[in-house]
């Protein structure tokens, strides 16, 4: 059911000290209105496709076979293109409508494609941007679906220019999905240009793997429902306002925007914030109105409202025995456990075992701190603790890729697939 | 090189910072220093390894560079760019206000990478919550002024503020000695962990 609601875990703050408190936002997109398959938002997607030498043999022959099969769920009303890139960049196919003889035509060019060469992810990745960019559908989802099994060596390399050209992209109108093949890629990289970009990462641990997670992604995009989403959240003067899941933030004044990207049928998207509360007087309040839009109006169309909140300052007491909302504990505490299992998993590729182990162990006992007798918590806590002994030793890539590719999914809400969480009713 | 007139790589014992506070400092990740100390963008120092050293050259460079950065200049360009400048320059420069950002397209902006041009971003135009309420806010909703204070000039030493918890902060007067540094290290990571930032 279409909701948008907010909840604090506590709702008294410290008159005389400032005081951290922490909302869980959480908001189901609207049904799809099946009965009629036009009103869904046409697509226009470019495949961009890893060509480096590494990619040779049956990687490269299911990741062509897996765009074969993406084609054949576009119709007319969409546009496609594909690009395959090594050290050079080969546009295979240009942004084309998706007729039935313009995609036959595709498979046909896609044959020719082999792997050889080294990897220019940056102009592989840029070209495919160019293509959507050129036929970018104000009332479609333009998204890039780049996929590789290597690290950027050629052109631009640097992951924090990578990301930001996502995130300028995203505002431009053009999304990006990563899928990292494999294990010599970048799941760090991939993972900030697919958060950045608005779209989502996955990490395909075999080859067969290829063509489910290109299909879930191209069936994601004709499932939207609401297009480039956002929280805007209204806070009371003096209050801070960040994203603890990795929901891009951006902030101005007393307003912050937090993006969603676009979302699916039924999709449930969890958001949480910490706020930072400056002092004052005691039985007096302050608020935050928290609303949620998208670029048709999709959500405000759905009747979804806005969400307010208020906390009252209290004297230190009241505050040290005021109740909690356990609900929100838990969606704060999954998130700084997978923040903790990525920097861990960071470290540990790096050799640095020491600060990987006392990472998780540190999330671990900070959850105990406020568990109290909640066996999800404590379950929480005690599987931190067994992980902080695995992240002690050398990991194997695949390992530590998946451990990336988990963590990113549950603050994301996703399931292990890296599919959006639906709020669908059990069947009979 | 690019450095070999206007910068010569430092000498270890001017170092002063580590390479996680030279990164802290600037902003960036200690990967991100990595990297441009491998892409020629900062000058190497004496040692290389975990015991590096790094000045206040380096900090001004870094920070010149992600000033660049957000302007969307390519690495290259800004490679261009800091070859003509010596330190006093890259101070200076770092001190300059930023030019007002320009909206583009997504075309526009991906034609722009090739060459060094305009900054370009695009403020987003969507209705906003203020117009959509239907009932009048109260006065603590008014919004602030958007644009930041100027900041003050920097000194040779400068204080930075390392905040601990939502009420409490550290101060300390960089550059610091390399055994403080390393104690201010430890420091702040116990604070951290008894101030929690993530105790709900």
């Amino acid at each position: 059911m279409t909701r948008l609601t907010a909840r604090a875990d506590r709702r008294l703050i410290r008159a005389n000290h400032r005081s951290q408190r922490f909302v869980l936002v959480e908001l189901t997109a609207p049904l799809a209105d099946r009965q009629d398959d036009r009103k869904r938002p046409p697509v226009n997607l470019a495949f961009v496709i890893d060509r480096s030498g590494s990619m040779s043999g049956e990687k490269i022959h299911l990741a062509k076979r897996a765009v074969e099969d993406a084609l054949a769920r576009l119709d007319d009303q969409d546009r496609f293109s594909v690009i395959a890139y090594d050290d050079v960049v080969e546009v295979v196919v240009e942004s084309t409508a998706a007729s039935a003889e313009a995609r036959r035509n595709a498979v046909d060019r896609l044959r020719s494609v082999d792997a050889r060469g080294s990897t220019d992810l940056g102009a592989g990745w840029l070209q495919g941007c160019d293509q959507v960019a050129r036929h970018l559908d104000a009332e479609g989802v333009n998204r890039v679906l780049l996929l590789t099994d290597g690290l950027a060596n050629r052109g631009i390399t640097d992951p924090d220019e990578l990301t930001r050209h996502a995130t300028e992209l995203r505002s431009r109108g053009v999304a990006t999905s990563t899928f990292g093949l494999g294990a010599d890629f970048d799941e760090q990289l991939l993972e900030s240009m697919a958060t950045a970009g608005g779209g989502t990462f996955y990490y395909i641990a075999h080859a067969a793997q290829i063509a489910d997670h290109i299909s879930s992604e191209v069936g994601e995009t004709l499932d939207v429902v609401a297009r480039g989403a956002e929280l805007e959240v209204l806070a009371g003067e003096g209050i801070g306002v960040e994203t603890i899941s990795p929901h891009p933030l951006t902030s101005r004044g007393t307003r912050s925007i937090v993006a969603l990207g676009d979302l699916v049928s039924e999709q449930v998207v969890e958001v949480v914030l910490r706020l930072t509360f400056p002092t004052g007087v005691a039985g007096s309040e302050i608020g935050l109105i928290i609303a949620v839009r998208d670029q048709d109006g999709a959500l405000e169309r759905a009747g979804l409202g806005d969400a307010r909140l208020a906390w009252t300052w209290a004297d230190g007491q009241s505050n040290d025995e005021q109740p909690r909302d356990v609900g929100v504990d838990r969606a704060v505490a999954r998130q700084f456990a997978g923040r903790a299992r990525q920097t861990a998993g960071l470290s540990n590729k790096q050799h640095d075992y020491k600060t990987a182990q006392l990472k998780l162990r540190r999330t671990a006992a900070r959850i105990r701190r406020y568990a109290g007798q909640d066996p999800e918590l404590g379950e929480l806590a005690m599987v931190l603790e067994q992980d902080a002994g695995k992240y002690a030793a050398p990991m194997s890539a695949p390992s530590l890729k998946m451990a990336y590719f988990e963590s990113t999914n549950v603050r994301f809400k996703r399931d292990h697939l890296g599919r959006a969480t639906k709020d669908v009713p059990p069947g009979p | 090189m690019v450095y070999s007139l206007a910068m010569t790589p430092s000498n270890p014992v001017d170092g002063r910072y580590t390479l996680t506070e030279l990164a802290d400092l600037a902003g960036v990740t200690p990967r991100t220093v990595r990297y441009y100390l491998a892409q020629g963008l900062l000058p190497a120092v004496g040692a290389a390894g975990p015991g590096a050293k790094y000045n206040d050259a380096h900090l001004d460079r870094l920070r010149l560079i992600r000033r660049l950065q957000g302007e969307h200049q390519p690495l290259a360009a800004i490679r261009k760019e800091l070859e003509g400048l010596d330190d006093d320059a890259i101070r200076a420069a770092t001190l300059a206000p930023a030019p007002p950002p320009q909206p583009g397209s997504a075309l526009d902006y991906i034609r722009s990478l090739g060459q060094p041009t305009r900054p370009a971003r695009l403020a987003r135009s969507s209705g906003s919550l203020l117009k959509r309420m239907d009932v009048p806010l109260p006065a603590m909703f008014s919004e602030a002024p958007a644009s930041p204070p100027p900041s003050p000039p920097l000194n040779r030493s400068q204080w930075d503020r390392v905040p601990l918890g939502p009420d409490v902060e550290l101060h300390i007067r960089r550059p610091l000695t390399r055994s403080d540094a390393k104690r201010v290290d430890r420091l702040i990571e116990i604070a951290r962990d008894l101030l929690s930032e993530d105790q709900p």
